[in-house]
């Protein structure tokens, strides 16, 4: 199947190293301490944190640092076939642990111990790089609560398809078996904190695909401080400021 | 949900007995509905609605199916309720399988009436196919983003929602088809059959606090109810469903007026949500068009 035709148009529309719209919406939640709405494309995923609070399992409790513990769920009527099982599954949980060590290396943890911190992820619609929208959902959410952060984390994904580089692969892409790249990255210590792969790719090429992933997640940093901005410009004037 | 104080909870209740509430309302007055529909585009209808801080989104997805052997020629409906750990923390893992078995049920008792289908307000008929053989399965499924009290009205208002913006698509069934072959089944992408929504009723929720009741109580006043009664109204003003929950006992001459109150609250919040819905699917109608 042709994922790049001959003009260089991907399946829908883009080009090889355009991303899909970004969209985000800070607060969604009143109850959490901080939430985020994010869209990457048609794929859409709420986060809301929780915390710092008190460790509800004591025996968990660390003394110099806090806890940090996150659950990813999908809809049920997230894919195209509904989901029976929204949680417990072994891809949820695996999603869970990989944004939990995600967000815990760049959480200053040591400034809050004896406490807890919950990061949950709901996907609502899931189009491909639903990991990446959750990493950002949860940076924006955890911006939302104030808790202190080394960096913003962002994630995007990419892929190789007819021997081209593509960027911010949706769900037909992602399913087409070649590779899926998903970078995690903090953009002002200009550090990679999440590196995953599958399926094949030749050595001389995984650079440059890894590379296009991390311009991707620099643009997402660029419109996740604005969003941030613009949400700070609302709460002063606000209160008046 | 952090615990209230002796003063907090004496404040709620003294409000509610002079007709003020936490937040200004009256005992009878809803908080601010916002509807949305047509928010997950790859369901054939969905809904997403606020009520105050309290935000639900309800999908419907249509796939083909059998009829039940006892029912040939009712279509089936299957309600289901995930509560999101995203609203509270207490949902995360298992913690909240017991509120959405209990909400799916009661949703379930409101809308889709007796075991044998009749009395619905789903017309179940409508969704056959062909009779004995294939008909509609419709899947309701909601999810729980926010919880601020009134989880059940919200529901039940998503749910309307939803069914208003489903669009179920046009089968053609081959007409060669012997009595026990199984036709052949064109679905059609082009034409829809909207869904007709005007006999499902809405849910109303009378919290009982002390001596009066409240309606669209958020957690706080939830959160010392003495008991609470859900019951379901259609738009003739019939009554499609009832539920009870909490542990006090109510004395049924208590039970007979709040049943009366909550039909006529029923008219206000049908038209509430009517010009909601309509307002909403409007919107989705001049994004197409522009």
């Amino acid at each position: 199947m042709e994922f790049v035709n001959p003009e260089g148009l991907r399946l829908d529309g883009r080009r090889p190293m355009e991303m899909r719209q970004l969209r985000a919406e800070i607060g969604a939640v009143a109850r959490a301490d901080g939430s985020a709405v994010f869209e990457m494309g048609n794929t859409k995923v709420i986060a809301a944190v929780y915390g710092p609070r008190e460790v509800q399992n004591k025996s968990q409790q660390s003394n110099d640092q806090a806890l940090v513990r996150c659950e990813y769920t999908m809809a049920n009527f997230s894919t195209g076939d509904r989901k029976r099982k929204p949680k417990g599954d072994r891809r949820s949980t695996e999603i869970s642990l990989v944004i939990r060590q995600t967000m815990e290396a760049c959480i200053l943890t040591h400034l809050m111990p004896r406490s807890q911190i919950d990061i949950y992820v709901q996907v609502l619609q899931a189009d491909g790089g639903t990991r990446s929208a959750c990493i950002n959902a949860a940076t924006l959410a955890l911006a939302d609560a104030g808790i202190p952060m080394r960096d913003l984390v962002t994630s995007c994904s990419s892929g190789y398809l007819n021997s081209t580089p593509l960027l911010d692969l949706n769900y037909l892409e992602d399913s087409a078996g070649g590779p899926d790249v998903t970078v995690g990255f903090l953009p002002k210590l200009d550090r990679v904190t999440l590196l995953q792969m599958d399926a094949k790719l030749p050595v001389d090429i995984v650079e440059n695909v890894m590379q296009l992933a991390i311009e991707g997640c620099k643009a997402i940093a660029t419109y996740i401080r604005e969003v941030l901005l613009e949400n700070t410009k609302q709460l002063e004037y606000r209160r008046g400021l | 949900m952090v615990g209230l104080s002796l003063g907090e909870k004496h404040f709620i209740k003294g409000g509610i007995d002079q007709n003020i509430r936490s937040d200004g309302r009256k005992r009878d007055y809803y908080r601010p509905i916002f509807v949305e529909t047509g928010v997950i585009p790859q369901a054939n209808g969905s809904a997403r609605v606020r009520m105050g801080a309290t935000e639900v989104i309800a999908s419907v997805k249509a796939e083909l199916g059998k009829p039940s052997a006892l029912h040939p020629d009712k279509g089936k409906v299957a309600i289901f309720v995930d509560c999101s750990a995203v609203a509270e923390p207490t949902f995360e893992g298992r913690g909240g399988e017991e509120l959405s078995a209990e909400l799916s049920v009661a949703l379930e008792r409101c809308l889709l009436g007796g075991t044998s289908g009749t009395g619905a307000g789903i017309d179940l008929t409508s969704l056959i196919v062909a009779e004995g053989k294939i008909c509609w399965d419709l899947y309701i499924d909601s999810l729980v983003i926010s919880s601020d009290g009134n989880l059940l009205d919200a529901l039940g208002a998503s749910i309307k929602a939803a069914l208003a913006n489903t669009a179920i698509p046009k089968v053609n069934i081959s007409a060669a088809a012997s009595a026990d072959e199984q036709p052949e089944v064109d679905i059609s992408d082009e034409e829809f059959l909207q869904f007709d929504t005007s006999a499902v009723p809405v849910i109303i929720t009378l919290t009982q606090v002390g001596r009066h009741y409240i309606v669209d109580a958020t957690s706080e006043e939830e959160s010392h109810m003495s008991s609470a009664v859900s019951i379901s109204v259609n738009r003739k003003g019939h009554i499609c469903g009832l539920t009870k929950r909490g542990g006090e006992g109510l004395d049924p001459s208590v039970v007979s007026d709040m049943i009366s109150v909550a039909q006529h609250l029923s008219e206000l919040l049908m038209s509430r949500l009517d010009s909601e819905i309509s307002a909403a699917e409007a919107e989705i109608g001049d994004d197409e068009e522009s």
